[in-house]
């Protein structure tokens, strides 16, 4: 059994508002990660995936805030250590993050290798400036990027090119735990396939230990992480395998999620918003019961106000629902014949 | 290179395309109002005056020296002729001093007083909004406000209240004018003090007032660059604070060059008004006295070059941008 | 609507402004409620009265008086004569004498007073003093005591003769009760150079340029919105011409023309509103541009396109897809151009072009007045101070409540 390189526990935080509400945008998130594998996180927007992406990295900033909740990372845990701790050794080293906007994420007015400078004199001082563009220069070439990029501005650099820039930049330390937050979703089909390509690549270098990929579309994970997790109004609903995930979603969420979207291009996201009816709950004021009652045509009275726990319901598989999985294969199976032969693979 | 190549022959031809519908409405303006300005100003000169045929002089000599009697197109011609020869026309209230004369001994004064002053209250005012962005608790709550009214104090309010204030009541600084008037211009150390003295109370009146503008914008500007996307980015690579601000403060400085571009003229506007409360020797006491004396040369050939000015320092502004945001040379690659 | 006015009336920067603004306007129109009349009226023959109550002395001489003792009565009558000068002359003397003057305050009569008589005696001969300034001092004690001394003033008339004839007296102690005094005017920022009550002259000038600026700024948003509707939504040659010129006409300063159309125009055509106009008509560019930049960004957005395609007209889609979504950059723009619209009428009235001098008062006029009779030099604060304050405050509160709106339509702004 390989050693665990991310572990959270019960992680907790919340947003608060211009007018002081809180807003628990994610609330009670468990989960592991070994060494060498990936996990896919899926959801709507507004889900709280990306809070998550966040939360993820134990340093806050208003208006989010830590609650509680453990993030051990190759066995040390960063949730009690103090921020500026965490900003000079976790941050950067341990785990690094990709931005969901990366179009914007780069200093426009900063030229890419004095940026490159920057980060790793952060964590390390002392670093000779031409030791680091030698460095930086190794890695470009590594990762099949164009070694011109480094001298360049991030306004002259094209969609895609920033994309990979950034993830290079975010690996420059090689961190234990990257954690990409839709890093493929603004991007063309050919810059989400190199973009992809390079994260895996990433992995297999050794660059990375293990990685989180968040996105709005399940279906993409099939082919990026070894394992998904489906997360609804700040909680997880179901977690299992990519392909248990795709072919088999328990949860009638991960499933609307399934059917929902078929081709990633644009224009999908109000597709997939009539696809499953409603928008998700005020986490002002969450439902007492099972946040996704509202929605799910699956739902019983019972689910609007019992309280509803994760469950794992096969080894690596869980999911959080008021129906047994049997009632739900039960009910999905009656859906496919009735649409006439499940939907094809 | 190239692109900054472009970009520059772009500026310069926005440059001499204003230059030249400045110069076209500085003739035409006047020219349009249903009042013959000639007939107004013989109208003034004549004042008290009961020899019809000495007014018919005077009327004649007027529109001999406007042109007014040759078709309008004709008349363009020789304005602008003569303005490349540098000659204004004759001043009225001053007769006859030339009107080039008037705007040359003047133009200095409002130079040497107006551009120092903006731009020391252009900086102070970017360092005091990026300071009130950064540190927001208190200091803002403090900081804001006082800078919001401040930045609405007119130009010429400041300046008669630090005048009543410091020349009227506490007597520590003289009254008005550019230099003791007692003297003449000279490079005498005396008469150097001298200058340096009035020069005090228009110069901090019109740092003041700029102060709270920059400071307001600074700080919306650079609450906004807070927010950016690198910004976070940058902080969850681990990089320290202090080197995202300075991030910050360059990303946020930028765009207040281009703002300083765009409202130079309104600004200059404002500290020609505070020049008059001083009768400070500049060119917005030339205008006032053009004004009080409708002497009409003078008042058009004072709005050119006050015209000219701000055109040559929006200009300068936008080609220093060019040279220190990369975005402009990138914009002008994909175009 | 309502939660977007909830969300505006929860920013206290905006309510701080609008209170202000509201107060400003409701003092325009109250205020001459209680005292109507001419704001332009000269109602003081000589130039700038001290702000105060003025009561008639003829009046007063002629009401019943009331007998009242009070103390210090004398020494506050002689405060009342008592110079600067004098009063620091009497200091040195008292430090002179060796007499201890640490803790006294010179504008503490009473006991400057007590000190004095104490310890002035003519004979002394303190070191160093000259035989002049000794002089001064024994006329300073003459004074003094003169004033102690005289009790009475008479009051004659003359008789049928033509002769003085005594008609009554006054001494120190008779009082008339103010409010018996048939003539009584309270002028809270006394007169200006004109003689007019500076309080109403005031108000009226605050009134006229709030519509100044708001007609300024009606006309330049006016302007403003066409052209950056035209420009962003038709696109184009359109957008090309329209940006052309609003490049041009945003790098020529709008002050600069202001001045040459206003002296076009000649002083007996300027009324307020010809000023109102011109300085819209010069202040566009800013709302054009604006308004275009905001235009293009929703001209592509879904619910313009299923306009387009239902075959909606041009004006339709303007104003029930384009102009509910720009309406809060406009309302923003409108409230920074009535603010600089009022600082513009009052630049232009200092220059001696504002509106002509006979109609109306303007906060700027008003501005003008006060530095044309040297009221800054010559200590009249009341003439020339509150205005400055009013144009401050109106232009603050306007730009309060536009940082407010900022706040609220632009989320990145948000503390």
């Amino acid at each position: 059994m390989s050693k665990t390189m991310l572990e959270v526990n019960g992680l907790t935080t919340k947003y608060v508002t211009r007018f002081r509400e809180d807003v628990y945008a994610v609330d009670h998130v468990s989960l592991k990660i070994e060494q060498g594998k990936s996990l896919g996180i899926a959801g709507e927007s507004g889900c709280g995936k990306s809070t998550l992406a966040l939360s993820l990295m134990g340093y806050y900033f208003p208006p989010l805030h830590y609650m509680s909740g453990d993030i051990i990372i190759d066995g040390r845990n960063i949730s009690g250590m103090n921020p500026d701790d965490v900003r000079k050794n976790v941050l950067g080293t341990e785990i690094a993050y990709i931005p969901q906007a990366a179009m914007n994420a780069l200093n426009p007015t900063r030229k890419i290798y004095k940026f490159i400078e920057d980060v790793v004199q952060a964590h390390n001082p002392k670093a000779n400036k031409k030791d680091i563009y030698e460095m930086a220069r190794h890695r470009f070439t590594e990762l099949g990027l164009p070694l011109e990029a480094l001298d360049k501005y991030a306004v002259e650099l094209s969609g895609g090119m920033k994309q990979r820039v950034v993830i290079a930049i975010s690996t420059i330390l090689k961190p234990k735990v990257l954690i990409a937050d839709e890093p493929s979703s603004a991007l063309d089909v050919t810059s989400q396939k190199m973009v992809i390509k390079m994260l895996r690549d990433m992995m297999e270098k050794g660059f990375i230990q293990a990685m989180i990929f968040i996105t709005h579309e399940l279906p993409l994970l099939y082919n990026v992480t070894d394992d998904i997790m489906v997360m609804y109004a700040g909680q997880i609903v179901e977690r299992g395998t990519a392909k248990q995930m795709v072919f088999d979603p328990v949860h009638p969420y991960s499933r609307g999620l399934m059917n929902s979207i078929l081709v990633p291009e644009e224009g999908t996201r109000d597709v997939k918003l009539k696809a499953i009816p409603g928008t998700p709950p005020n986490l002002k004021k969450p439902p007492a019961g099972c946040r996704f009652a509202e929605r799910c045509p699956y739902a019983r009275p019972a689910c609007t106000y019992n309280q509803m726990p994760i469950l794992e319901f096969a080894p690596g598989r869980t999911y959080r629902c008021g129906l047994s999985v049997d009632e739900l294969r039960e009910i999905y199976r009656r859906e496919d014949e009735a649409k006439g032969g499940p939907h094809d693979e | 290179m190239k692109g900054y190549r472009k970009y520059f022959g772009k500026k310069l031809a926005w440059f001499l395309i204003t230059l030249v519908v400045a110069v076209i409405l500085n003739f035409v303006l006047p020219r349009l109002m249903p009042a013959d300005p000639v007939s107004a100003i013989t109208g003034k000169m004549a004042q008290g005056m009961t020899d019809a045929s000495a007014v018919q002089e005077i009327y004649k000599r007027y529109e001999e020296e406007f042109g007014t009697n040759k078709p309008m197109i004709e008349q363009f011609f020789i304005f602008v002729k003569n303005l490349f020869r540098g000659d204004l026309g004759t001043s009225f209230s001053q007769y006859p001093r030339k009107v080039s004369d008037i705007i040359s001994s003047a133009i200095g004064w409002t130079i040497a007083l107006q551009f120092p002053a903006i731009i020391v209250g252009w900086l102070l005012g970017n360092l005091l909004g990026a300071l009130a962005a950064y540190i927001r608790k208190g200091f803002d709550k403090v900081l804001l406000p006082i800078a919001l009214f401040l930045s609405n104090v007119p130009a010429f309010g400041m300046a008669v209240t630090l005048l009543v204030l410091f020349a009227v009541n506490l007597k520590i600084a003289p009254i008005g004018g550019g230099y003791a008037f007692d003297m003449i211009p000279n490079f005498s150390w005396r008469f150097i003090q001298s200058v340096i003295a009035h020069y005090q109370l228009p110069f901090w009146s019109i740092v003041l007032v700029s102060i709270g503008g920059q400071a307001v914008g600074m700080r919306s500007m650079s609450i906004y660059e807070l927010n950016a996307d690198y910004v976070k980015y940058a902080r969850f690579l681990g990089i320290k604070d202090h080197k995202i601000v300075g991030y910050v403060f360059r990303n946020a400085m930028l765009p207040q060059v281009t703002g300083l571009a765009l409202s130079i003229g309104t600004m200059i506007g404002g500290a020609l008004v505070a020049e008059i409360i001083f009768s400070y020797p500049g060119l917005g006491s030339t205008m006032y006295s053009a004004v009080t004396a409708a002497d009409y040369p003078l008042i058009s050939a004072t709005t050119l070059i006050i015209t000219i000015m701000v055109l040559i320092v929006t200009f300068v502004l936008d080609i220093v941008y060019g040279f220190i945001d990369p975005r402009v040379k990138a914009a002008q690659f994909d175009a | 609507m309502k939660n977007t006015l909830r969300q505006v009336f929860h920013s206290s920067k905006f309510v701080v402004g609008f209170v202000i603004f509201v107060a400003i306007l409701l003092t325009m129109f109250i205020y001459p409620l209680f005292n109507p009349g001419n704001p332009l009226e000269m109602i003081g023959v000589g130039t700038f009265a001290r702000p105060g109550t003025y009561f008639s002395l003829y009046d007063a001489v002629k009401t019943p008086t009331e007998t009242l003792r009070l103390a210090n009565a004398d020494d506050k009558r002689l405060g009342k004569q008592l110079s600067d000068e004098d009063r620091v002359a009497i200091v040195a003397w008292l430090s002179a004498v060796n007499v201890n003057v640490e803790g006294l305050d010179i504008n503490d009569t009473e006991a400057l007073l007590e000190q004095w008589r104490a310890n002035y005696d003519p004979s002394v001969k303190p070191k160093g003093m000259t035989q002049a300034k000794r002089n001064y001092y024994k006329r300073l004690d003459a004074a003094l005591k003169e004033v102690d001394a005289a009790d009475t003033l008479i009051i004659a008339d003359k008789n049928e003769e033509g002769q003085l004839e005594q008609q009554g007296t006054i001494t120190k102690t008779d009082y008339v009760n103010v409010g018996q005094v048939a003539n009584v005017k309270t002028l809270p920022l006394g007169t200006d150079n004109f003689g007019r009550d500076v309080l109403k002259e005031l108000v009226s000038a605050a009134g006229t340029s709030i519509v100044i600026g708001l007609l300024a700024g009606l006309v330049a948003t006016l302007i403003g919105l066409t052209l950056g509707l035209l420009s962003g939504y038709v696109g184009g040659i359109c957008d090309d011409i329209i940006m052309f010129f609003t490049n041009i006409f945003t790098v020529i300063p709008g002050f600069v023309l202001l001045i040459l159309i206003s002296y076009s125009i000649g002083q007996e055509q300027r009324g307020a509103a010809v000023v109102a106009l011109v300085i819209g008509l010069t202040s566009w560019t800013w709302t054009c541009r604006s308004v275009r930049s905001q235009v293009i960004s929703l001209r592509n957005r879904d619910h313009v396109n299923l306009s387009k395609l239902s075959g909606h007209s041009l004006v339709r889609i303007i104003l029930t897809d384009i102009l509910p979504y720009i309406a809060s950059y406009v309302v923003m723009a409108f409230i920074l151009q009535v603010s600089s619209g009022i600082l513009a009428e009052a630049q232009l009235s200092l220059l001696g072009l504002g509106p002509k001098t006979t109609e109306v008062p303007t906060l700027g006029l008003m501005m003008n007045w006060a530095m044309l009779y040297s009221a800054h030099t010559n200590g009249s604060w009341w003439a020339y101070f509150p205005v400055i304050l009013t144009i401050t405050l109106i232009s603050f509160s306007l730009n309060l409540m536009n940082t407010g709106l900022d706040q609220v339509f632009n989320p990145t702004l948000r503390d």
